[in-house]
């Protein structure tokens, strides 16, 4: 149970906008291993607040960003439903980046799993002081009274009291040690339909993105950065810069020591397209810097050929060796997937004024209280004297995690003594990544002489997440390697799983449900290779593999994590996946129907794709059947949002997203040479949850690992070509 | 300094006449709803209305615009009523909802000429908005919805 404190209005700080409120409660996040450093529990402050004023408004800071995942109308949602009022009754305050928020991270498919159990207890403690308010002010017992739609109701009476009479004398009650929630079958917003919070600004316009912030005095920045990773600047034509009507100055940024920057030249200007045409006029060249080059054709070799000497064991059960040896048939392959960006529809952008020395930043930022530690250490404050703001976020898959135009606008504006825009391109955001590894994964099953696999020898090889912070190219470990990899759930009796070292030239990050993109590919590739080479139904295979129900214990998460990997719940919704596609239906020439099913970040998914291929090899995803169980699910809207997204940028990857670099500069730059799903390419997508009982689970992620390879399942299902490298594009499919 | 009719107002900016729509409507005139993503016309982001006919802000420049009545997201309706907008209410189309101001007012120049679109003919008016977050699907149910008809079938194909 969380704890819920009163808060003292005098010390309460005037950004959350809660300092006009009569009542207000703090309650805890959970606190989680921030990138930033381990956060110590003693030091764990309340962190979410509440706010009621006496004119009965009602407020929520909330911690995380919006991002499109819906995350901020959940947090209202479970907030409002304890309290007994409407979620339109809830005004959000969007919380500012801080480190004492712990996992204000929005990443991980986390915000509904950390804020569950304290906006919850919350609301049910401001409704018990409530009704102890209204019950001392009738002479009444508390058992007599209710709440609803926002007042206390004396029963017998009929008398009512609005919350904003009571704030004030319900923040002098003592808080209720364990609050008592309400009951699933009680709930009216839990669970219902619920619009997004945010539609109304967004339809209309108002809605205001990091992209759209202003700031009195503001200038536009453009910054051409070094097209390698820690490159230095050669030469540049700075007059030619200065010369472009509206160009104000040029100025150069050195990449920081913390690895998230490279050295720039900033064009400032009066408006975007000044900075624009003067960067075009910079024609700078650069030195190649430290790193090694690298093209992708040879890295992919590199890549194969490491995943085909043995590596280093995550996992190891029975004798794979012996089982190989005494198999009747091996079955091998291998899968490949190329480096991918993000491309959010708004590329990062972060705005920093520094005034009487503080400093403000406006960023679509993921890790805002990350932004605030580095943009702190690049210009010399203290964390104290810096603020991060977060707008709405225009898409950010990951890619926003990184504070680095943070850091640039903060050290532009120190630079030039005005507040500035640090805006990329769209080139530059599919150039500066933090990119998705290039991946390269290696499977030999043994078949033994009743048909059974006897044994499973796997290695994934790809480049570890943050060298460019550590500075060791090594790895990957451990966490890596339990999204998807040594966390395999199928009951194979000899078992041998194991990693490959590589180093990269570019940035490796995390990207929408991270390493588990390609390791549901290889694994549920092979396991259907597996099924097709001993002649059984995919679907009734998977059953028959992953064997009786039991839990796997998450390895790299804190023991304490009441989250577990349920393998009978994967089964669940393989089965319905299966349901819902008429699985083994008579199918027209051509096409085909595919399975594929996934344990991510706490949720389950399976997905039953339907495909078909033409004569002159053409691809047509039809639909999508895509089971879920990600637990009691808080907005049925959002979940369906998020299954239709993970397939929109799954099938991307699978169809078309591919980064490749040479001499270690990426190659592509926008959508034309990094197409994405569009209209006509997105196929309807079904969803039906499953909603096993007891915690709720994050739903921004797991829906996409199955999608590319439930995709490929059924290519091999339609025309027996078997898709081993994505993307798909560009391939013979006939 | 040019002369722009926006939303039905008459601005004077003060602009090089080479400068593309898109930033004159943003940095100059404050009107940030139309959104830059790519720069080159092939996201659908920056779509705004010129004489009525959808276009790409970002590859259109004043000097194309002078003269001609530009209609923004804020002119769409006066207060977000347009059939579209409430629609996208109504069917919770946005997520991240970065790229729907450009979706909404390519959807609007369809139904503008074409009352009851069918799926095909939202394929063709819509091939030119991307949507990172995936909301086609509901994009699809919405267009309809605002048509007056219901969905053919519930989205794709």
């Amino acid at each position: 149970m969380s704890t819920v404190h009163v808060v003292n209005r005098r010390d309460f700080l005037k950004t959350t906008g809660l300092a006009g409120s009569a009542l207000i409660l703090g309650v805890n996040v959970l606190p989680r291993r921030s990138e930033a450093g381990v956060l110590d529990d003693a030091d764990f402050q309340p962190n979410v607040f509440i706010g009621i004023d006496e004119d009965g408004t009602i407020t929520l800071t909330v911690h995380r960003q919006e991002l499109g995942q819906g995350g901020r109308t959940a947090c209202a949602m479970m907030l409002a439903e304890e309290l007994e009022v409407a979620i339109d009754d809830v005004a959000i305050v969007q919380a500012v980046g801080d480190l004492k928020y712990g996992g204000q991270h929005t990443a991980g498919s986390t915000t509904v799993v950390t804020s569950w159990t304290p906006l919850r207890t919350a609301g049910a403690a401001a409704r018990e002081m409530l009704i102890a308010a209204a019950a001392t002010n009738w002479g009444v017992a508390t058992s007599e009274c209710r709440c609803e739609r926002g007042e206390v109701i004396h029963g017998a009476s009929g008398r009512r009291l609005v919350y904003g009479e009571l704030a004030s004398a319900a923040a002098v009650l003592p808080v209720p040690d364990s609050p008592e929630l309400k009951r699933p079958e009680d709930y009216k917003i839990i669970g219902k339909p619920t619009r997004m919070i945010d539609v109304p600004a967004i339809t209309s316009g108002a809605a205001i993105f990091g992209y759209d912030i202003t700031v009195p005095g503001m200038l536009y920045a453009s910054l051409e950065r070094s097209p390698r990773v820690r490159g230095t600047i050669k030469s540049y034509d700075a007059d030619a810069a200065r010369a472009v009507d509206g160009v104000v100055d040029v100025v150069e940024l050195e990449a920081g020591a913390s690895g998230l920057n490279n050295n720039s030249i900033a064009v400032v200007a009066e408006n975007s397209w000044a900075a624009l045409e003067g960067r075009k006029a910079l024609a700078a060249e650069w030195d190649s810097g430290p790193l090694p080059d690298e093209t992708s054709a040879e890295y992919g070799v590199r890549l194969e050929e490491i995943a085909s000497q043995p590596g280093r064991a995550a996992r190891e059960e029975g004798d794979v060796d012996a089982a190989l040896a005494a198999a009747d048939r091996v079955i091998e392959a291998v899968y490949t997937g190329p480096y991918l960006a993000h491309s959010p529809m708004e590329p990062p952008v972060a705005t920093a004024r520094i005034e009487n020395g503080v400093c403000d930043v406006w960023a679509s930022a993921q890790a805002p209280m990350w932004a605030r530690q580095e943009v702190a250490a690049a210009i010399g404050f203290s964390p104290a004297d810096v603020t991060v703001h977060v707008p709405l976020v225009g898409g950010a898959f990951g890619r926003k995690s990184k504070p680095d135009s943070s850091v640039e606008a903060a050290m532009l504006a120190q630079k030039i003594g005005r507040p500035v825009r640090v805006a990329f391109t769209k080139e530059d955001d599919i150039r500066h990544g933090f990119y998705r590894a290039q991946n390269c994964q290696k499977y030999i099953g043994a078949i033994d002489g009743d048909g059974n696999v006897s044994g499973l020898l796997a290695r994934s090889v790809f480049p570890a997440i943050g060298w460019q912070f550590s500075g060791v190219q090594e790895g990957p470990y451990g966490g890596a390697l339990s999204q998807g990899f040594s966390n395999i759930p199928y009951r194979i009796p000899n078992l041998r799983l194991e990693s490959g070292a590589v180093g990269s030239s570019l940035r490796i990050g995390w990207l929408r449900s991270v390493h588990t993109t390609f390791h549901a590919f290889g694994v549920n590739s092979f396991i259907d290779e597996l099924a097709h080479a001993t002649g059984r139904d995919p679907v009734a295979f998977h059953i028959e593999l992953l064997g009786e129900p039991r839990i796997l214990e998450p390895s790299n998460e804190d023991r304490a994590n009441p989250y577990r990997f349920d393998t009978g719940r994967l089964s669940q919704v393989i089965e319905a996946a299966a349901e819902m596609g008429n699985w083994g239906r008579e199918l027209p020439e051509g096409h085909g129907l595919g399975i594929a099913a996934q344990y991510s970040f706490r949720s389950y998914v399976a997905m039953v794709a339907h495909v078909s291929v033409d004569a002159s090899g053409d691809l047509t995803v039809h639909e999508i059947h895509a089971a879920v169980d990600c637990g009691p699910v808080v907005n049925p809207l959002t979940v369906e949002a998020q299954m239709q997204g993970a397939v929109g940028i799954g099938l991307s990857f699978a169809l078309h997203g591919k980064i490749t670099v040479k001499d270690s500069v990426v190659e592509q730059s926008n959508y034309h040479d990094y197409p994405v799903v569009r209209l006509d390419e997105m196929p309807t997508v079904h969803s039906r949850f499953i909603q096993t009982e007891g915690l709720p689970a994050g739903i921004g992620e797991p829906g996409v690992p199955p999608a590319a390879p439930a995709v490929v399942n059924a290519i091999f299902a339609a025309t027996g070509v078997r898709i081993r490298d994505l993307p798909i594009a560009g391939q013979n499919l006939r | 300094m040019a002369t722009l009719l926006i939303n039905g107002e008459r601005r004077e900016v003060n602009a090089s006449p080479g400068m593309p729509l898109l930033w004159a409507i943003r940095d100059l005139l404050g009107l940030t709803g139309t959104k830059y993503a790519c720069g080159l016309g092939i996201c659908g982001s920056c779509t705004v209305h010129v004489d009525g006919e959808p276009v790409q802000s970002c590859q259109t420049p004043i000097s194309a615009a002078e003269g001609k009545a530009v209609t923004t997201i804020e002119g769409l309706s006066a207060d977000g009523t347009h059939p579209l907008q409430i629609a996208w209410q109504e069917i919770n189309v946005p997520q991240c909802g970065y790229c729907q101001p450009g979706q909404l007012m390519s959807a609007a120049a369809l139904l503008a000429n074409n009352e009851t679109p069918s799926d095909a003919d939202i394929d063709a008016a819509m091939n030119g908005n991307i949507c990172r977050c995936g909301t086609y699907q509901r994009i699809r149910e919405a267009i309809h919805r605002a048509a007056g008809a219901a969905s053919t079938d519930g989205g794709g194909r």
